[in-house]
C-alpha cells in the first residue's frame, strides 16, 4: 500500500480557536467585497458593468505604453493588458467600461479602432474577440447572476436540511458560505474582476467545499453510532477527520492537478476561473477540518446534546 | 453471476449506443473542406442533419457573431406594438437565411429584445448593416435644383448669423472651451494639409470635366470670406446639368469632412424653423468617391410618400452599363397601375428611392414605368451591399427600427487556439490524475483509470448524442469532472484499504467499501448537481456550456463508479490480496 498520509492522530479540534481567527478575518474580507460588488465598486466585468473589450493582434510588435498612451487621450479610463508571448505575440486585451447609453459601447468601439488605424498605420491590427455590452444587457446579466446564486443557495440549503440534523446543517452551511466568502475577498485583495466566470466558479465551488463537508460529517455520524459508549465527542470527532484525511489529502490533490492545468494551459478567458476554483479547493480542504466540525464541538459545548 | 452478466450486457449496449452517438460528429470533423462544400451542394439537408447530429462548438470555440437587438416598439402605435417583435424575428430569420449561415439561432429574450447567433460567421459590418436595418423602403419624388438652391441660400444666412453669435459670445464655461480648443488644436495641422490637397482636387476637377457640366457655389476654402458668408453653400457643390431635361440635378455633393458641420447646421431650430413642412433633407446612403474625394449626396426630398417597397416582387440583381451594381424588380396588378400613374405624371422628374430614410438611388423619370424597376446603387456599392439590399428587399422591412445593445464578435482563430488550449489542458490535466491514481492505488488505481476514461467518453457521446454545444467553459467543465470523478473512486478506496486495515478478507472489504462510501458519493454529487442545474437555467451562453458538460460529467460519474470500475471489482473479490 503507498500512502502519502499516515495513519495520524493530530488534534485539528485543539487548534480551533486559531483557525476561527484566521476565518473570520477571511470572511470580514468578503463580506466588505460582497458589499463593494453589490454597489458597484469593485472591478466588475464588462459584462456586468457593461462596457467595451476587444482583443487584437498586430502584424508587427507594439510597445504596451504606445498603445495605451495613444487610447487613453480619448478614452482616460481604458485599460490595455498585453498577453504572454507564449499565448500570442503581439496581442492586446483593450477595455473600457461603464456605457452612459446603449449607443455608447458602440461609439467608443470604433473610436479605439479609428485610433488604432491611424496611429499605427503600416501595422495591421486585426481584431480576434470584440464584445460590447450596453447598459441593459449588463443589468440582465447581473440580475440573471443573482437568480443562479440564490437558486443554488436554496438549492443546496434544502439539501443540507434533509439530509442533516439542524446543528450539522448549520454547521455545513457556514462552512460553504465561509469559502465562498473567503475566495470572494482575496479576489477582490487582488484586484480580480468579477464576471459572469467568477459567479460560476463560485458556485462550483460551493459545491465542492459542501462535499468536503458532507465526507467528514459522514464519517462523524458513523463514529459516534460506533464509539458512543465511550462518550468521547471530541477525540472522536478528531479521529474521524484523521482517517478521513487521506481522503481529502487525495481528492484535493487531483482537483488541483486538473485546475492547475487548466491555470496553465486554459488561456486568458479561464485565467480567473481556474485561479478561483484553486482557491476554491485550498480554502475548501480547509474549512472541512478547521470550520464545520469546530462549529459543531463548540455547539455542543455550549449547549451539551447527542450529536446525531 | 447471472446479474453480472446482465451488467454487462447493459454495459456494451451504452458503448455501441455511444459509438453510435459520434459517429455524425466523427464522419463531419474527419471531413476536409472540399468534401463539405461537394455535399453542401449535392445533398445540403444531409449536411445539415450531419451538422444538427454532431457536437456543436459554441460561438467561442469556432468563432461567429452573437447579437442582442432592442425592438424599439416606443416608435410604434399602440396598436402596432402587438406582435411586433415576433414579426421582426420572422423578417430577422428571413434575411439571415440569405446569408446562408449553418445553424442562426434567433430566439425572443424578454420583452423586446432579440438575440441573433450566427456561429462560423465573422463577416461583423455585413451581419450588423444586414440585421441592424429597419429597410424601409420609399419613394418619393425630389425638390427641383432651383427650390432647394433658394432654400440652402437663405439658411446660408441664418447659419452666418449664427455663427458670428456663436463667436462673439462670452467665455461662459472655461472647461468646455477649454477642451473645444484642445480639439481646434488638434485639427489645426489636418486642415493644412487636407486645403494643399483640396487645392489639387480642384484642379484636376476643371481640367477633367467640362466647365459646361460644373455648377460650382465656389466651392474653395481658401476664400475664407466667402466661407464666412455662405457657411453652407460654399462647402456644397453642383455636378450635373441634365441636357436632355434642361435641368441641374438636385443633388448636391458634400465632402466626407465637412458632412458633420452641415449636419449639425441643418439640425439648428433656427435652420428648422426655415424648412417647409413638406419637405426633408435626406443623404445618400454610403460615401462615394469622386475626384479622390470621398462623397456625400445631399437631397431636398419632398415628404409624401409616392409609392411603397411592399409592391416590389421578382427583386434580383444586376448590372448597369458603368458596371455597378443593381437591383431590380418586377411590378404586377395594383402595384404596376399605381406606378405606371406616377411615373406618367412626373416624367423628366427626379425620384428618390429611399430606404431607412437614407438616399438609395435617384434618377430623372424617363419615361412611363409600368411594370419592371430598378435601383442603381452607384459606383461605390460592393457586391456585398448589392446582396444585401436584395436580401432585405426579398424580406421585407422590420416593423420598428431595432437597436443593437450587445453584441460579441469571436474570429475563427481565436476559436482555433481556444480548442487547442482546451484540447492540452484536457489532455496534461487527464494524465496527470491517470498517473496518480495509477501511482498511489496500484492495480485498483488502474481500473479508476479505465473508468475515468470511458467516463469522459461518455460525456462526450451524450453531447453528440443531445446535439449540446461545446463551448470553452463547457471545456473546464469537462476537465472539472474529470476531479469530481475520480473523487468517488478515492473514498471507494480508501474505505476498502480501511477495511483490510481491520484485517476483513478481500470479499468483505470490497463490499463494505463500495457500500460504506456510497452515501458520502451520493451527497457530493447532488450538490454538485444542484450547482449545474441552477447555472443551467440562468446562465447564458458559454455559462451554460459549462452547466451542461458538468451535469452530465457528474451523472455519469456515478454510472461509471458503481457499475463500470465495480464489475472489475467484482471479478477480484475471489482473489486472496488486492493490489491497492
Amino acid at each position: 500500500m503507498f500512502r502519502i498520509i499516515p495513519e495520524t492522530r493530530i488534534d485539528f479540534i485543539g487548534k480551533r480557536r486559531i483557525a476561527f481567527v484566521f476565518s473570520l478575518l477571511l470572511v470580514a474580507v468578503g463580506l466588505y467585497a460582497l458589499v463593494m460588488v453589490f454597489t458597484g465598486k469593485a472591478n466588475m466585468g464588462i459584462d456586468f458593468a457593461g462596457g467595451v473589450m476587444l482583443q487584437g493582434h498586430f502584424e508587427k510588435p507594439v510597445s504596451i505604453d504606445e498603445l495605451r498612451s495613444a487610447l487613453s487621450a480619448q478614452f482616460p479610463e481604458i485599460k490595455v493588458t498585453e498577453l504572454s508571448k507564449f499565448e500570442k505575440p503581439n496581442a492586446f486585451i483593450i477595455k473600457t467600461k461603464y456605457p452612459e447609453t446603449e449607443a455608447a459601447g458602440e461609439e467608443r468601439l470604433q473610436g479605439i479602432m479609428q485610433i488604432i488605424t491611424e496611429r499605427f498605420a503600416g501595422n495591421a491590427f486585426e481584431r480576434d474577440y470584440t464584445e460590447v455590452i450596453g447598459p441593459a444587457v449588463g443589468e440582465t446579466l447581473r440580475e440573471k447572476a443573482t437568480y443562479a446564486i440564490l437558486i443554488s443557495l436554496v438549492g443546496i440549503l434544502i439539501y443540507i436540511g434533509i439530509r442533516f440534523d439542524f446543528r450539522s446543517g448549520v454547521a455545513a452551511t457556514i462552512a460553504t458560505f465561509h469559502d465562498v466568502f473567503a475566495v470572494l475577498g482575496i479576489f477582490y485583495l487582488l484586484g480580480r474582476e468579477f464576471d459572469l466566470l467568477i459567479v460560476t466558479a463560485l458556485l462550483t465551488l460551493a459545491g465542492y467545499s459542501l462535499t468536503d463537508t458532507v465526507v467528514v460529517f459522514d464519517r462523524i455520524r458513523e463514529n459516534l453510532r460506533k464509539f458512543r459508549s465511550k462518550g468521547e465527542f471530541v477525540g472522536t470527532i478528531n479521529r474521524s477527520i484523521n482517517e478521513v484525511l487521506s481522503r481529502t489529502f487525495n481528492t484535493s490533490i487531483s482537483t488541483l492537478f486538473v485546475v492547475v492545468t487548466l491555470f496553465v494551459f486554459g488561456g486568458e478567458v479561464l485565467h480567473n476561473f481556474s485561479m478561483a476554483l484553486i482557491l476554491g479547493i485550498l480554502v475548501g480542504t480547509y474549512s472541512s477540518i478547521f470550520v464545520a466540525s469546530p462549529v459543531v464541538v463548540e455547539w455542543e459545548a455550549k449547549s451539551p446534546k447527542r450529536f446525531k | 453471476m447471472r446479474s453480472q452478466r446482465w451488467r454487462l450486457g447493459i454495459t456494451l449496449i451504452i458503448i455501441i449506443l455511444a459509438f453510435l452517438a459520434y459517429w455524425d460528429t466523427f464522419k463531419l470533423w474527419t471531413m476536409s473542406d472540399e468534401e463539405e462544400q461537394a455535399l453542401q451542394e449535392r445533398d445540403p439537408g444531409a449536411l445539415l442533419e450531419l451538422q444538427q447530429n454532431a457536437i456543436r462548438l459554441g460561438l467561442d470555440l469556432q468563432g461567429g457573431i452573437h447579437v442582442v437587438l432592442r425592438v424599439k416598439t416606443e416608435e410604434l402605435e399602440l396598436a402596432a406594438r402587438e406582435g411586433a417583435v415576433e414579426r421582426a424575428i420572422q423578417i430577422i430569420r428571413n434575411r439571415i437565411d440569405g446569408l446562408g449561415v449553418a445553424e442562426p439561432v434567433i430566439q425572443k429574450q424578454g420583452d423586446d429584445r432579440i438575440i441573433v447567433d450566427l456561429p462560423g460567421y465573422t463577416d461583423e459590418q455585413r451581419a450588423e448593416e444586414l440585421i441592424g436595418q429597419t429597410a424601409l423602403l420609399e419613394f418619393k419624388l425630389l425638390e427641383n435644383f432651383e427650390n432647394a438652391s433658394l432654400l440652402l441660400e437663405k439658411i446660408d444666412s441664418v447659419v452666418h448669423e449664427y455663427e458670428m453669435a456663436q463667436a462673439d459670445q462670452p467665455v461662459g464655461d472655461t472647461a468646455v472651451v477649454l477642451s473645444d480648443t484642445l480639439a481646434a488644436a488638434d485639427t489645426v495641422a489636418d486642415t493644412a494639409e487636407d486645403t494643399v490637397s483640396e487645392e489639387l482636387d480642384i484642379l484636376a476637377e476643371l481640367m477633367g470635366d467640362s466647365a459646361a457640366d460644373t455648377f460650382d457655389f465656389g466651392y474653395d476654402e481658401s476664400l475664407a470670406g466667402e466661407e464666412d458668408v455662405r457657411p453652407v453653400t460654399s462647402r456644397l457643390e453642383m455636378s450635373l446639368y441634365n441636357n436632355r431635361t434642361a435641368t441641374n440635378w438636385p443633388g448636391f455633393v458634400v465632402t466626407k469632412r465637412d458632412r458633420p458641420k452641415i449636419e449639425k447646421w441643418l439640425n439648428l431650430p433656427a435652420v428648422k424653423r426655415l424648412i417647409p413642412i413638406d419637405v426633408e433633407f435626406a443623404w445618400s446612403t454610403r460615401a462615394d468617391i469622386r475626384n479622390q474625394r470621398d462623397i456625400y449626396e445631399l437631397f431636398l426630398l419632398k415628404r409624401k410618400v409616392v409609392f411603397l417597397g411592399k409592391f416590389l416582387e421578382g427583386i434580383s440583381l444586376g448590372r448597369d452599363q458603368f458596371g455597378g451594381y443593381t437591383v431590380d424588380f418586377q411590378l404586377s396588378g395594383d402595384g404596376a397601375a399605381r406606378f405606371a400613374q406616377l411615373t406618367g405624371a412626373n416624367i423628366n422628374k427626379p425620384l428618390a428611392i429611399v430606404i431607412d430614410k437614407k438616399v438609395e438611388s435617384a434618377a430623372f423619370i424617363n419615361s412611363k414605368i409600368r411594370n419592371r424597376g430598378q435601383i442603381t446603387m452607384g459606383s461605390s456599392a460592393s457586391i456585398n451591399d448589392a446582396r444585401n439590399l436584395e436580401i432585405v428587399l426579398k424580406a421585407g422591412a422590420l416593423p420598428a427600427p431595432v437597436e443593437i445593445i450587445a453584441k460579441n464578435v469571436v474570429g475563427a482563430t481565436l476559436g482555433a487556439d481556444s480548442i487547442r488550449k482546451g484540447f492540452y489542458s484536457s489532455l496534461v490535466g487527464l494524465a496527470l490524475v491517470l498517473l496518480y491514481i495509477a501511482v498511489y492505488y496500484r492495480f485498483s488505481g488502474v481500473i479508476a483509470d479505465v473508468g475515468l476514461i470511458f467516463n469522459i467518453f461518455f460525456l462526450l457521446a451524450v453531447m453528440a448524442g443531445l446535439g449540446a454545444t461545446l463551448t470553452m467553459p463547457g471545456i473546464a467543465g469537462i476537465i472539472l469532472t474529470i476531479g469530481i470523478s475520480v473523487d468517488s473512486n478515492i473514498l471507494i478506496f480508501e474505505r476498502i484499504r480501511e477495511e483490510l486495515r481491520t484485517g476483513k478478507t478481500v470479499r468483505a472489504s470490497i463490499d463494505a467499501g463500495y457500500q460504506r462510501a456510497f452515501v458520502a458519493i451520493f451527497d457530493s454529487h447532488v450538490t454538485t448537481l444542484i450547482t449545474a442545474g441552477a447555472l443551467f437555467l440562468f446562465g447564458s451562453g458559454p455559462i451554460r456550456g459549462f452547466a451542461v458538460t458538468l451535469f452530465w460529467g457528474v451523472s455519469i460519474s456515478l454510472y461509471t463508479a458503481y457499475v463500470i470500475t465495480k464489475a472489475i471489482f467484482d471479478i477480484r473479490k475471489g482473489y486472496r490480496t488486492l493490489s491497492i
